[in-house]
């Protein structure tokens, strides 16, 4: 059976913005279908359809939602329409194309978790994007989708859409309470959870736009079709965005599970490369998943030349929740595509990365905001003829002691700072090391010595160092047997 | 009382707290910049993680987990298992110290912190021996934030506790944290200077140097100053304090915890109001009045001077014309003795609670800090010691309204207020008082009328007991020798009421407890641990 699009349905589609071309599509009966169940009911088929959050982590929607307390007296929902991950616009296209698709999740999910009030959290330099979804949500409470006795059920919900002042960390969940309470977008500690307490310390849930953007579907389609999408741990279709040197960047809709090699390739999606040339990297969930190689690099090796645990073409990659984590990547991300052809400098992809969340980094955790501070000055030199191979060593270790592993900071953030730059360091290690064997024998000591005339006694290392530079915090072997 | 063990010792601690204070309070020195007892919890300076034992997923057994936790912010648990002592714990300190150092001066030798910086010790004690980073330090402006306050960025560790201060507990909000990442910064609001009546404890918050008080800056290393147990004067609250003083004198006063009274923060009054110690005009040599004019007279001969003018007016009515006016600036011993001279050699003497000066009104901040308005340390007390005596007393409005009726013969006045207190009533009312002893620090409009001229000494100069507005009972010890010529009134009082040698303060408190058990019972704070905010 072909696939065949729902969540892009109405791209293109003239006037879809309109509550009437929605309604002839069908709109809103998932939601007259999920007011008819009970919430529990209505829970419980998301978690059959196991509706796994779209937003990055992959967090399956219908447990998060079993974690909010039971004896709650108020709901909040917060719908993440921050979207700050560099190559991600999928979110936007939904609000540009079919808001209502948008506004109908909301109120099934808001159904579901007994809201009383939702919250869509949107990216301030959304400004277009924000009059096309304020028009629909108007238009969805004159015809009774929200407000009091929402189609005769008796069930009550106001969305307001709250436009955040543009930081990436306001797209962390707690990070993004914190923006909608009207305070510095900063993360916020766990535990409690935002199930627990969370906007305005009431048990609140968050959730992605294109997580309710899919429960429409889940309701009118039945489970059973969601199923027959994807792959074994990974259902449904999914939204991917494409940028780069391909002949149609662009977002496309696809079932969980489709290739790198095909988005890139496909006739369907992306069509090749531009001028024909090879793929060197690509970043395949977003810049903080990591990177993987491209078709530059030879899939079968000569034995002896290159090393093979690594050197091969990794555009197999299938992007689902599983198969991503073969290819060393942090999760699927928001399965946002960066390509890189083989004209790109590698040097400077690690420096706009490091750049990119070292000014993103809220700077509430030491290691996350010196670390990529620190990451991107090295880069910086890198970039400008004066690496060291030393320096390789060091990012890698940097990246290592940021998180030892994820989930040691308040938020995510320097896992998905490390993950890309960690990864680039090591799936094109060779690459670096030979624009510095092409540099002036002395050009790192000559660069440091300018930026830093204190620095004149340091060991400025043109190589690899030959003792231990201080210690290194990441021994998967020192610290093996403490692991369970 | 949850026991839990840290580094396979059991220890016992209060409910609810984290591990990390429960690891400080059972002696660990554990390394922390953002966590404070008084604050709430942001677990940002990452320097607190531990390994701790959870279930395993599987098993259900409690495992060591591989992740490090923030002992902040984990809230102790009757029976679980924590380390710090590890490998893996040890360097996750040396990294985040490293992180730390990349952009952060350590000049120790010039800051004003050094000797009491948390970044010192725990580079000294865990951090890298060199930095690996060979770029430039950022180099972060000096700001001028407050008529008492520097913040020197480049020192600062963005451990946001002076700007949760703000917001908890002054709830003024002065700080922020502008920028983002590494380039954050603590700063104020433009035309909004950091100025609220708590702002200094801000300084003392600071783990680093960054913050920095103006009047100490640069004038002592911490190291040679020595620390007295005292209580503050400036308000009837009875703030405990340290008194940082040296051969100098007094450099500082700082906070010392109370869970009682004032917890970790005092008021700006009492950190910055005890310069008066060394106003210029102090009076250092008792006085006589000679013809019109007064002259200087040996301290030996004032006991005999006063008994015998205070027995002359008293004569004949058992001093139902003499008065004694105990200032509330005394201490509970110092006015026991005072009353007990007085009471000894005119029974019928009048005892007057003196002038209590208040300014405004009670002020309450948001997590339960007070300032009182009324600006004296010892009402209760003097209280007290009235109560104990009986007899003739009045408050000191009567007594002037006594004193211009011509009804006192004779008074011994006590003062010693910062402030000027005496007005045009007070001073027309006690020129007609024939034998006027008065006992102030101050020259004042009774110099004019005063007989005997006692010079006083400070509460530094002191030692004794204060009762605050709620009825507790604190000490304070002598910080500094009194001025040059000055006895402290407590050594002068000793003498008078018959006390020979040296006066201390317990051994009277010891015999006044005897009589009036309420003034034995000394509130002692419970001590922090070095290092345990």
């Amino acid at each position: 059976m072909a696939f065949e699009p729902v969540l892009m349905r109405h791209y293109r589609v003239p006037n879809s913005t309109s509550l009437q071309v929605y309604q002839q599509a069908g709109g809103y009966t998932g939601a007259a279908k999920a007011l008819q169940m009970t919430a529990d009911e209505l829970v419980e088929l998301v978690k059959k359809a196991n509706l796994r959050g779209r937003g990055g982590a992959g967090f399956p929607a219908g447990v998060k939602w079993t974690f909010l307390p039971k004896d709650r007296k108020v709901t909040y929902l917060c719908i993440n329409a921050d979207e700050s991950e560099p190559p991600t616009f999928c979110n936007r296209i939904t609000i540009e194309t079919d808001p209502h698709m948008l506004l109908e999740g909301i109120l099934i999910a808001g159904y579901a978790t007994r809201t009383t009030v939702a919250y869509i959290y949107m990216r301030g330099e959304f400004t277009e994007q924000f009059h096309i979804l304020q028009k629909a949500l108007d238009e969805a409470y004159a015809a009774g989708y929200f407000g009091q006795n929402i189609l005769g059920s008796g069930y009550n919900l106001e969305c307001y859409i709250h436009r955040g002042a543009g930081a990436y960390v306001c797209g962390e969940e707690t990070g993004l309470i914190e923006s909608l309470e009207g305070k510095r977008g900063w993360p916020r500690i766990k535990p409690p959870f935002p199930a627990v307490e969370g906007a305005f310390r009431q048990p609140t849930v968050v959730n992605n736009v294109e997580t309710l953007a899919c429960l429409p579907h889940i309701l009118t389609r039945g489970v059973d079709w969601w199923l027959s999408i994807g792959t074994e741990n990974s259902k449904g279709p999914k939204m991917y965005c494409v940028s780069g040197p391909v002949n149609r960047p662009g977002c496309y809709e696809a079932p969980l599970g489709v290739s790198v090699r095909e988005l890139i390739y496909g006739q369907d999606f992306g069509q090749g490369m531009r001028g024909g040339r090879k793929v060197k990297a690509v970043f395949p969930g977003g810049l903080s998943m990591g990177v993987i190689r491209g078709d530059i690099f030879p899939r079968h090796p000569e034995a002896g030349q290159v090393e093979l645990a690594r050197d091969y073409d990794e555009l197999d990659c299938r992007l689902d929740f599983d198969d991503v984590r073969r290819y060393d990547l942090l999760g699927l991300g928001t399965a946002a595509l960066v390509v890189v052809n083989e004209d790109t400098d590698m040097r400077d992809v690690l420096r706009n990365v490091a750049r990119f969340y070292s000014h993103e980094s809220c700077g509430q955790c030491t290691q996350c905001r010196e670390g990529t501070a620190w990451m991107q000055r090295i880069a910086e030199r890198i970039r400008a003829g004066a690496g060291r191979v030393l320096d390789l060593d060091l990012i890698e270790e940097i990246t290592r002691n940021m998180g030892m592993m994820p989930g040691m900071s308040i938020c995510g953030l320097p896992d998905g700072a490390a993950w890309p730059l960690r990864t680039l360091v090591q799936k094109f290690r060779r690459e670096f090391e030979a624009h510095i064997a092409a540099q002036a024998p002395d050009a790192a000591a000559k660069y440091i010595q300018r930026i830093n005339p204190a620095a004149y006694d340091l060991p400025i290392l043109q190589g690899r160092a030959v003792a231990p530079t201080g210690g290194t915090f990441y021994h998967p072997e020192k610290y093996a047997g403490a692991a369970h | 009382m949850p026991k839990i063990i840290i580094d396979g010792q059991e220890v016992a601690c209060r409910e609810n707290i984290p591990v990390l204070q429960a690891a400080l309070e059972a002696g660990q020195d554990i390394p922390h910049y953002c966590y404070h007892p008084g604050l709430s919890i942001v677990a940002s300076c990452r320097l607190c993680l531990m390994e701790m034992k959870m279930p395993d997923p599987r098993t259900k057994e409690l495992v060591w987990v591989p992740k490090l936790f923030p002992s902040c912010q984990t809230p102790v648990k009757d029976g679980m298992e924590v380390r710090f002592n590890t490998e893996r714990v040890r360097d996750n300190v040396k990294h985040v110290m490293e992180y730390y150092l990349l952009n952060h001066p350590l000049d120790c030798p010039v800051c004003d912190k050094a000797g009491e910086c948390y970044l010192q010790d725990y580079t000294e004690s865990g951090g890298p021996a060199t930095s690996r980073m060979v770029e430039e330090k950022y180099k972060n402006p000096k700001k001028d934030i407050g008529p008492h306050t520097l913040l020197y960025q480049d020192r600062c560790v963005l451990c946001s506790r002076c700007v949760r201060f703000t917001d908890e507990i002054a709830g003024t909000g002065e700080l922020k944290v502008i920028n983002r990442g590494s380039r954050g910064e603590i700063d104020v609001f433009p035309g909004a200077p950091l100025a609220n009546a708590l702002q200094g404890n801000v300084v003392d918050l600071c783990p680093v140097g960054a913050l920095l008080d103006k009047g100490f800056l640069f004038k002592q290393r911490v190291w040679l100053l020595k620390h007295a147990k005292s209580v503050s004067p400036v308000d009837s609250r009875g703030q405990t304090i340290w008194i940082d003083h040296n051969a100098e004198g007094i450099h500082r006063i700082r906070p010392r915890f109370n869970e009682r009274v004032n917890e970790w923060w005092i008021s700006d009054e009492a950190r910055f109001g005890w310069k008066f110690i060394y106003r210029a005009d102090r009076l250092s040599q008792p006085r006589t009045r000679n013809g019109t004019a007064l002259a200087p007279v040996a301290w030996e001969a004032l006991p005999d001077l006063l008994r015998s003018r205070i027995e002359q007016a008293a004569a004949g009515d058992g001093g139902a014309r003499v008065a004694a006016v105990l200032s509330p600036m005394l201490s509970c011993e110092e006015a026991w003795l005072l009353a007990q001279f007085i009471r000894d050699l005119a029974p019928q003497a009048t005892l007057v609670l003196g002038h209590v000066p208040v300014t405004g009104q009670d002020r309450c901040f948001p997590k339960g800090f007070k300032i009182m308005a009324e600006k004296c340390p010892n009402r209760r007390g003097i209280e007290t010691v009235l109560a104990h005596f009986g007899g003739p007393q009045s408050t000191f409005a009567e007594f002037l309204g006594r004193a211009v009726e011509g009804q006192v013969a004779a008074a011994y006045v006590t003062a010693g207020y910062p402030e000027a207190w005496v007005d045009d009533r007070a001073v027309t009312a006690l020129r007609k008082v024939p034998f006027l002893a008065v006992h102030d620090l101050f020259p004042s409009g009774l110099d004019a009328s005063a007989t005997v001229q006692i010079p006083a000494a400070s509460w530094a100069e002191r030692e004794g007991t204060f009762m605050n507005c709620d009825g507790l009972l604190q000490a304070f010890d002598r910080a500094i020798p009194p001025l040059e010529g000055v006895k402290p009134d407590g050594q002068f009082l000793f003498e008078l009421a018959g006390g020979e040698g040296l006066f201390r303060s317990h051994k009277v408190r010891a015999s006044v407890a005897a009589a009036v058990p309420a003034l034995g019972d000394v509130f002692e704070p419970r001590p922090l641990p070095e290092h345990a905010h």
